[in-house]
């Protein structure tokens, strides 16, 4: 079992296909779960405090906006875990983690610059496309174990 | 430790969200329903959420989607009731993809078949001069 | 309850999003997300003329055009974007101006950091609420009956007595212990009006000691400065109706308020930057050897360009000025360059986030610095007024305000 990172770390439709393949997808609510399920933080909605964007400072520096350096502190991590990739490239619906331009860019780069199996591609927008889609994941996924 | 997931149907799929909350309480194991627009929500101990998305993804093998999510469904930090109204961004993000699932189960079910991906020319291509020029021709003379 | 819509992207994953809770609730306000559909966010383009590539700032244009066709949703508007992001930056300006032009509901803007707290943002959360609840009050334009203001700076406490829509008596000390120079301010406005105490028939207090001090001496409002201060800017300055633009340059923050027919509508309030107050110009006349009233008259016959300054900064900025008259510079021409500097640096940091329409007021103490006010008008390329009794301008709005709940 390989822990694949899949981008945009919300999608249900990489995530889904990534576990039915027997692998462990990275996903950001498993990060925000860990957040909100800690006793102590009273921070809401996301338990996230000022602490976040000051530990979002390992991957970018201080003059680097507050909420890409927050971002970066649920998904720096998961980068660092990951032992594969799968991006989607060009989707113009991206909000909450991934509703800033900046940090989906820093985190795309770090994954490809990580030098992990990387698999990108564009969501479907037909029947052909849809097959092909299933069928590059399907194999990308059965190459990594 | 606890894991809540949703259980997303794709339109093409039969299977209703009472279907899937009807199927959890025959499997008997200790896990919150909530039906919802698009599906379910189920919340519980993880191993037996884990079991269960397996027997539930049985139900409709190309058609059901699985997902994790980050709140316990009701917390109030998330509930739309306690703060001030409007879409939790993750709603946004799954309405998007819900609607190029029928396209994803289609591509499951040409799997499933052992169908061979569509070959052919994989992506768009700018016309060459020659086309351009017959284009401008059909289209201006 | 005002409902406040907050319009934003980043405070959540910067840690702020319960400050601004905390800061809505301290006031009585609550946040409001009006709800808009995925596809309103995918066409954001077409309802508000642009898109961008991050999604939260297309959420919040959605919002936004929601707010304009449904003017009922909200009674004010709150836009912050993360500080220092340009995108953000972009976005937060149009919105603002998006919403000021269709619609009367007041707008607040606001670029935060992971250090922003719920303290940073009470003034103007407060003046938000206020311009939203008490739109009547605001509105009135007469003071009457016998009526004193003070206003507890944090460099200077004045007050003022007004009789009957008059100045009637004003007293002006410098702030050492709030209540002490509320005390002796209060007294020489009294004195010098005639008046005794017990005659006063409503009390307002604003600036930042206005809680304390209005606790101590019973006053019938205890308001903030945004709203006072546009109240009694428009008032001296005889701009009642229509547009105008306040600007306040204090002791400890910039205020830059854009008001229609009285009312504020957008305003920011400047961070804590000791170059880009009065402080700087009390330094530079020290440094001149001249009394700070003197200072702007000796600027008017100064040329800024004379002298480089390679900064704002009140340390590096008076390191230029020094370095300036060491190698030659005349008094004038260093004593202009200093209150261009000040300018400058509100031109750049705070009338980009309001509409600048004429009449341009400036009040406060450091608009009687005669050129702040010239290199403001060389800056904006319009004429800046000063009206008379600029510097008593928060103790004036208080008293006319506070006369609208005496006769009530």
């Amino acid at each position: 079992m390989v822990k694949v990172m899949v981008y945009p770390p919300t999608s249900m439709i990489l995530a889904d296909l990534v576990e039915r393949k027997g692998h462990e997808a990275l996903v950001v609510s498993k990060e925000v779960r860990k957040k909100v399920d800690t006793p102590g933080l009273d921070s809401p909605p996301l338990n996230m405090t000022t602490e976040d964007p000051k530990k979002g400072l390992k991957y970018a520096a201080v003059d680097v906006p507050s909420g890409v350096r927050g971002r970066m502190a649920l998904l720096g991590p998961m980068i660092e875990e990951a032992e594969a990739a799968i991006v989607i490239k060009g989707d113009d619906c991206t909000l909450g983690c991934t509703g800033c331009a900046r940090t989906n860019e820093l985190a795309r780069f770090l994954l490809k610059t990580k030098r992990i199996p990387l698999l990108e591609l564009e969501y479907p927008e037909d029947e052909v496309e849809a097959k092909r889609f299933v069928f590059k994941i399907r194999e990308f996924l059965e190459g990594l174990s | 430790m606890k894991s809540t997931k949703y259980v997303v149907t794709s339109q093409d799929s039969d299977v209703l969200p009472s279907d899937i909350a009807l199927r959890i309480y025959e499997l008997g194991r200790d896990i919150n329903v909530k039906e919802t627009c698009f599906g379910v929500i189920i919340d519980g101990e993880e191993e037996d959420i884990s079991a269960t998305v397996e027997d539930l993804r049985k139900m409709d093998e190309t058609n059901i989607f699985i997902k994790d999510r980050g709140f316990s469904p009701g917390d109030p930090r998330r509930c739309r009731g306690h703060r001030g109204g409007g879409a939790r961004p993750g709603f946004y993000m799954m309405e998007h993809e819900s609607e190029i699932l029928p396209l994803i189960s289609r591509g499951l079910a040409s799997e499933a078949r052992g169908e061979d991906p569509p070959s052919g020319v994989e992506t768009k291509r700018r016309p060459t001069l020659e086309d351009l020029e017959a284009m401008i021709n059909e289209e201006f003379s | 309850m005002i409902r406040i819509a907050q319009l934003s992207c980043g405070p959540e994953y910067s840690g702020v999003q319960g400050e601004l809770q905390k800061a809505a609730d301290m006031v009585g306000a609550e946040l409001i997300f009006p709800e808009v559909s995925l596809e309103d966010v995918m066409n954001v383009e077409e309802r508000f003329g642009i898109e961008v590539a991050s999604g939260d700032l297309n959420l919040a244009m959605a919002r936004a055009t929601r707010i304009v066709e449904n003017p009922d949703l909200a009674d004010a508007v709150f836009v912050a974007t993360c500080f220092r992001c340009a995108e953000g930056a972009i976005v937060r300006s149009e919105i603002r101006k998006y919403i000021h032009e269709n619609s009367r509901i007041p707008v607040l803007s606001y670029s935060f950091t992971e250090r922003t707290t719920a303290e940073t943002l009470l003034t103007r959360m407060e003046a938000l609420v206020t311009t939203a609840k008490f739109k009547g009050l605001l509105s009135r334009e007469r003071q009457t009956g016998l009526t004193a203001g003070i206003d507890s700076g944090s460099t200077t406490t004045k007050s003022v007595v007004m009789k009957d829509n008059e100045v009637i008596g004003t007293g002006w000390v410098p702030t050492t212990e709030v209540v002490k120079s509320a005390e002796a301010a209060y007294n020489a406005a009294l004195e010098s009006a005639g008046v005794k105490r017990e005659e006063i028939q409503g009390l307002g207090t604003t600036g930042y000691g206005r809680h304390l001090v209005g606790r101590e001496f019973g006053a019938k409002l205890i308001q903030e400065e945004i709203t006072v201060n546009s109240k009694g800017a428009v008032f001296l300055a005889e701009a009642q109706k229509g547009e105008a633009t306040v600007i306040d340059i204090g002791g400890m923050d910039n205020k830059a308020i854009s008001v229609q027919d009285g009312i504020p509508g957008t305003f920011t309030m400047g961070g804590i930057c000791a170059g880009a107050s009065g402080r700087f110009l009390e330094l530079t006349a020290r440094r001149l050897g001249v009394d700070i009233t003197e200072l702007g008259k000796l600027a008017l016959k100064g040329d800024y360009q004379k002298v480089p300054m390679n900064s704002y900064c009140i340390v590096f900025g008076t390191q230029s000025l020094v370095n300036s008259l060491s190698a030659g510079s005349k008094p004038e021409d260093v004593a202009m360059a200093a209150c261009h500097s000040v300018a400058e640096q509100v031109f750049e940091q705070q009338l980009q986030e309001v509409e600048v329409k004429e009449p341009v007021i400036m009040v406060g103490g450091t608009a009687l610095i005669e050129g702040l006010p010239r290199a403001m008008e060389q800056l904006l390329g319009m004429k800046v007024m000063v009206p008379h009794y600029a510097q008593y301008i928060g103790c004036v709005g208080a008293s006319l305000l506070v006369s609208g709940l005496v006769e009530d």
